[in-house]
């Protein structure tokens, strides 16, 4: 499924190209800025970052990549806001919080700069003004992971959340719920791989009884492994993840894990500069309000293609 | 003659620094730094730590720290936040409750550093931490989740509101507290009795004692004045935002003692300025934003901010001899 | 002329150590009284009880006549009684006119707030220390830039000007050069004409003989006495104080030393033990 939009994407681009005869006259070179909350300590984020980086090299365009050092929203609000006054040819956000950064976005688009939002922000997206969505629709996601695992016989289940206060992964955490058929309790833990493997540790041993386990990311489900190991639950407890990591990989292909929801975060990085870029330079945009790059679902099956991949920061 | 006097000011050294680091930017940066949007951008940064570094620079002059002010900014504002959401209450209710909390800790802090004589960095790191915890622990309790949000439906209409929020003559409301806090805490310490206490307890606290000032007193009010100005950049977050998060104010008591340390304060107390504290914030301000600017990785703010205290602090320290040297 | 501070019979242990024993000590106004001994003689203790710090084991302490209990250091200072202690609470980076006003802030209003009233105390400061014979080019320099006997004038020009009638100093001279120690002892001249009773303690004969009307000598808590100076000569004092046989002792080896050492430091050293012997 996610082959086919991706080649869709290809081909839309592709065709456009062909289509519109490009003026032959040397242009200053689009300056974007992509702002996002990406922790430096989430290898998920990384992988954005080469996809962006990518993109960048391919198109020629001015890239720049800022991020938050931690997970607070008050600086990426004042980091849009310092982008918007640099006043760049366009701007690519992600959105975890509407309430806290919709002024700043709204801000750059009454500035006349084009925004396109990136991973989280789906349902605010086009309220708030931004010409597409790339990404996952989360909610969506999580919906599907639930009914995998109700279809597996899982009763009761704990989610666990490593970036408490982040929409996106609350949604997904809402999804799965739905998808299950009862709701699952939601374990906060944080980016520190100890605490949050301890507090997996606790759980588990209270709730001897529970059935299955859903990571929002890996900076979750890395912990929560370990503490299945220890435990020595890990291949007894259905047990998925959002995103992939190359331990997240690799317990898939043992079959600790039994899968990973792949957003193709690359795509969330890689895409946007693309369509920025063709925006700004000749105001091309494909027509969907989100376009989508995931659910993908990593399985056992497929899992060794990817793992390689995921060495490389592409997956 | 008055030249002279200037440069034995405490600020001096922030002030030369600070114009310095805005020619910089100006020069490296000046499409994005120079123009309106870009110069309220980091006039804002530097205002929300600025309101903390003033109060802060005021308890270091009289010898001592609160280490706790980052943790009050998460608990006062989500003790706004929760009340407005779950329990319905007022704003203008919230703000006044949040207020009378902080004082309340102010309060117990200097209380305790007076009465068991430990020093302040201790009994404040110990309040940094149970105060954090004691938010998270209660926001869990309360809610399931780490962060309030939607209070942008509740906040309309109440009357303590544009206190709070807004841009007065196009400047966020930050500003205005940032500059009204400085000037009159600045006032306050060279222009009354009282100002001289706090010079005087920092000083040589004993010393001060025997000739009558009452330093406990002095002190237990700074330590309000410290906990107090936490609760108002916390409101200032929180209705401006719409939300508050338990982790909101992180290690924002460093970036308010790197300030006031840039602005002329001693570690050891007995010497700065208001007005430093102030201008040591502009300083954090410009360089946190100025950065994003010159299109140089934000990853290296950390360090940048490392090298100019470290500049600045020994720039102070010759400064600071040379006004001591016998005339 | 009734004493301005008497002292009878005060003892003052600390546990088990018995600081001061059954001390007897008179001030009258207009008198420089020293107070003498070595190391370790009780001094500082005495004084502190003086100047309200510590409170008395036992004994009576009167003051212009009535039996006072002073409870803290501000208690002694409204009555009159001002020390200069030796690290003479100068806050080295406040300025001077700052430290003479400390905790006496002269004050003006603006409306409903008290201003420190700047300008009259830095005119003040500037009189008060010219009357003394300091001239200072800006009294909101800081404290920290003058020197150690001009610091030490400021503490006794601040004493007076408060209406000290006891002023009490601590080892005045013992930081300094010769020069400035002198300086400090012509003060301490000024102030006794006007008619404060002064306590002058040291451990320093000469400078206590260049001043004192009497003497008190105190070795191990005890007093040895106390002396007019009529009744009594330096060397007499100097014995008493550091306990006879070992300043003969001290002669000896000072007379060893000079003849070993050619140079000038040699030979004032022979000329003070030839003094002592």
């Amino acid at each position: 499924m996610l082959k086919l939009t991706s080649l869709r994407i290809a081909a839309a681009l592709a065709l456009s190209v062909l289509a519109v005869p490009i003026p032959a006259i040397a242009q200053k070179k689009p300056h974007i800025i992509v702002v996002t909350h990406g922790q430096v300590s989430d290898s998920f984020w990384v992988v954005v970052k080469n996809g962006v980086q990518l993109a960048a090299k391919e198109t020629g365009a001015n890239v720049e990549y800022r991020a938050p050092e931690k997970f607070d929203m008050v600086a990426l609000s004042q980091l849009i806001d310092a982008a918007v006054a640099s006043k760049p040819d366009g701007l690519i956000v992600s959105i975890p919080d509407a309430d806290a950064l919709g002024k700043s976005i709204k801000a750059a688009v009454a500035a006349k700069i084009p925004v396109i939002s990136i991973n989280s922000g789906s349902d605010v997206s086009k309220k708030l003004g931004c010409l597409l969505h790339i990404g996952q629709e989360e909610e969506l996601a999580g919906k599907k992971a639930g009914e995998r695992m109700q279809a597996e016989g899982v009763k009761k289940a704990v989610v666990i959340n490593q970036e408490v206060g982040n929409v996106a992964l609350d949604l997904r955490a809402k999804g799965f719920s739905e998808g299950l058929g009862t709701p699952a309790e939601v374990l906060a833990v944080t980016m520190d791989f100890t605490q949050s493997r301890d507090a997996v540790s606790a759980y588990l041993q209270k709730n001897p009884d529970v059935q299955g386990i859903l990571a929002l990311g890996p900076a979750g489900a890395e912990p929560a492994l370990q503490a299945l190991q220890n435990a020595g639950l890990a291949g007894k407890v259905k047990f998925g993840t959002f995103d992939l990591s190359p331990t997240v990989l690799q317990a898939i292909a043992k079959k600790e894990m039994d899968f990973a929801i792949d957003q193709q975060q690359f795509l969330q990085g890689y895409l946007p500069v693309i369509i920025m870029d063709n925006y700004i330079e000749y105001g091309l945009l494909p027509a969907n309000d989100t376009v989508l790059t995931g659910p993908g679902f990593v399985t056992p099956d497929n899992a060794a293609q990817v793992i390689n991949l995921s060495k490389k920061g592409i997956r | 003659m008055n030249f002279k006097k200037l440069l034995t000011r405490p600020e001096f050294g922030a002030f030369v620094a600070a114009v310095g680091i805005f020619v910089f930017f100006a020069a490296v940066a000046g499409e994005g730094f120079l123009s309106i949007s870009g110069t309220i951008n980091y006039l804002e940064v530097a205002a929300q730590v600025g309101i903390l570094a003033v109060s802060v620079s005021l308890l270091m002059i009289a010898g001592e720290f609160d280490l706790s002010v980052g943790s009050m900014i998460g608990a006062s504002g989500m003790i706004i936040a929760l009340a407005v959401t779950q329990f319905d209450w007022p704003l203008w209710l919230a703000i006044i409750v949040a207020f009378l909390f902080s004082l309340v800790v102010g309060y117990v802090n200097g209380w305790l550093v007076i009465k068991t004589r430990l020093p302040s960095f201790i009994i404040t790191l110990a309040s940094m931490f149970l105060l954090r915890g004691l938010t998270i622990g209660f926001t869990l309790l309360i809610t399931n989740v780490t962060r309030a949000s939607g209070l942008g439906t509740y906040t309309e209409g109440d009357f303590l509101a544009p206190l709070f929020l807004g841009r007065p003559l196009g400047l966020p409301i930050s500003i205005w507290w940032w500059i009204g806090l400085s000037l009159i805490l600045g006032w306050m310490l060279f222009r009354t009795p009282f100002g001289n206490w706090v010079f005087a307890a920092g000083g040589d606290a004993l010393a001060a004692r025997n000739v009558g000032v009452p330093v406990a007193r002095v002190k237990i009010s700074l330590f309000m004045l410290t906990a107090a100005s936490a609760t108002l950049l916390a409101i200032i977050q929180v209705l401006d935002t719409g939300s508050a998060d338990v982790l909101r104010g992180e290690q924002k008591e460093l970036e308010a003692i790197a300030s006031a340390v840039i602005g002329g304060c001693l570690l050891s107390g007995g010497y700065g300025s208001v007005y430093g504290a102030a201008i040591g914030a502009l300083i954090l301000g410009m360089v946190q934003e100025g950065i994003v600017f010159t299109r140089i990785s934000t990853d290296w703010f950390r360090a940048v901010l490392g090298g100019m205290l470290l500049a600045a602090v020994l720039l102070n320290n010759y400064l600071r001899h040379r006004a001591l040297r016998s005339r | 002329m009734d004493p301005i501070i008497k002292l009878e019979g005060i003892s003052k242990q600390f546990g088990k150590v018995n600081a001061l024993e059954d001390i007897s000590f008179q001030l009258f106004p207009g008198e420089v009284h020293c107070l003498l001994g070595d190391n370790g003689a009780g001094k500082s203790t005495l004084i502190k009880i003086l100047s309200g710090v510590h409170r008395p084991s036992r004994g009576e302490f009167l003051f212009e006549g009535k039996p006072v209990h002073l409870d803290s250091p501000r208690q002694a200072l409204d009555m009159g009684i001002a020390t200069v202690f030796q690290d003479l609470a100068m806050l080295s980076l406040m300025s001077i006119t700052r430290n003479f006003f400390l905790g006496r802030e002269p004050k003006k209003r603006l409306g409903p707030v008290q201003l420190f009233d700047a300008t009259y105390a830095a005119r003040i400061t500037e009189e008060e220390l010219r009357k003394i014979g300091i001239k200072i080019r800006d009294a909101d320099q800081p404290v920290g830039t003058l020197s150690g006997g001009e610091r030490q004038a400021v503490a006794i020009a601040r004493a007076v000007y408060f209406g000290a009638k006891v002023l009490i100093l601590d080892e005045p001279t013992s930081a300094l050069g010769v020069k400035e120690a002198a300086v400090v002892l012509k003060y301490i001249v000024q102030s006794k004409l006007k008619g404060i009773g002064v306590i002058f303690i040291t451990h320093n004969v000469h400078h206590a003989w260049a001043v004192g009307d009497t003497f008190t000598v105190l070795n191990r808590g005890r007093s040895y006495g106390t002396f007019k100076r009529e009744e009594t000569h330096r060397e007499n004092l100097l014995q008493m104080m550091a306990g006879g046989e070992e300043l003969d002792e001290l002669a000896v080896e000072l007379d060893l030393i000079s003849k070993r050492d050619p140079g000038q430091a040699g030979e004032i050293e022979h000329r003070m033990a030839k003094e002592l012997e």
